[in-house]
């Protein structure tokens, strides 16, 4: 199936804006982001926050078909 | 009104928006860029946003809000791009039909704000910008230099 791909902040400047990725049914926002990290060890230490079609979701989510994934830094919004 | 915006953020629109006839009072609260940071001196800031997510999250926590005390009506706004030093980067009105239950979900709401609405911040200071939050993996963030700094 295929899922998109959202990055923001810090994490955007080191992966881009985003783009598609082919993955298979029932992996979880964990195991895409693991397969990100394989491909691009400087990310392992990386804070990350999930969400899912533009909702906080935890690591163990299950992803499906169509869905766009954002991965971001903690937040540090306000003044 | 939820609104992320490129845009001056305007306090009497804040208000207007949060106008009624039930409400004895409006709270409201303005988030200012500061010049200095951690003995850092700030010319400017830079926010980005995961726009709609950061609308959704903010109406969410009006709701919240609303559940948790008699309001009548929120109004938020947060800017994003480059703000100058001294403007307003944040801004939210609350009306309630008194004002402790104003003040504190005003309160309330900038604290939570800054806790899970997607919404980065980055300084730029003389010779250089860093992300502030934790964003590179160390308890403090890398400050990336241009190459002409210092």
């Amino acid at each position: 199936m295929r899922v998109r791909l959202r990055f923001f902040a810090a994490l955007r400047e080191q992966m881009g804006a985003g783009g598609e990725r082919t993955v298979r049914t029932g992996t979880t926002v964990e195991a895409l982001w693991r397969s990100l990290v394989a491909e691009r060890p400087e990310l392992a230490a990386v804070p990350v926050r999930f969400a899912v079609n533009e909702a906080y979701v935890e690591a163990s989510h299950s992803l499906a078909d169509g869905d766009e994934v954002a991965f971001f830094p903690p937040v540090s919004g306000g003044a | 009104m939820f609104r992320i915006t490129r845009s001056p953020i305007r306090v009497t629109t804040l208000v207007r928006a949060v106008g009624d006839p039930a409400a004895g009072a409006v709270v409201t609260f303005v988030g200012t860029t500061r010049n200095e940071n951690a003995g850092r001196r700030v010319v400017r800031l830079e926010y980005e946003a995961f726009t709609r997510m950061a609308e959704r999250e903010m109406r969410a926590l009006a709701t919240a809000a609303t559940r948790r005390w008699p309001l009548r009506k929120v109004a938020m706004a947060h800017r994003i791009g480059l703000v100058p030093v001294g403007q307003a980067s944040v801004g939210i009105a609350v009306s309630a039909g008194h004002r402790a239950e104003a003040f504190a979900a005003c309160h309330w709401l900038i604290d939570r704000l800054k806790e899970i609405v997607p919404i980065w911040k980055r300084e730029h200071f003389h010779g250089g910008r860093v992300w502030i939050g934790p964003q590179q993996g160390g308890p403090r963030p890398t400050v990336r230099r241009r190459a002409s700094a210092r």
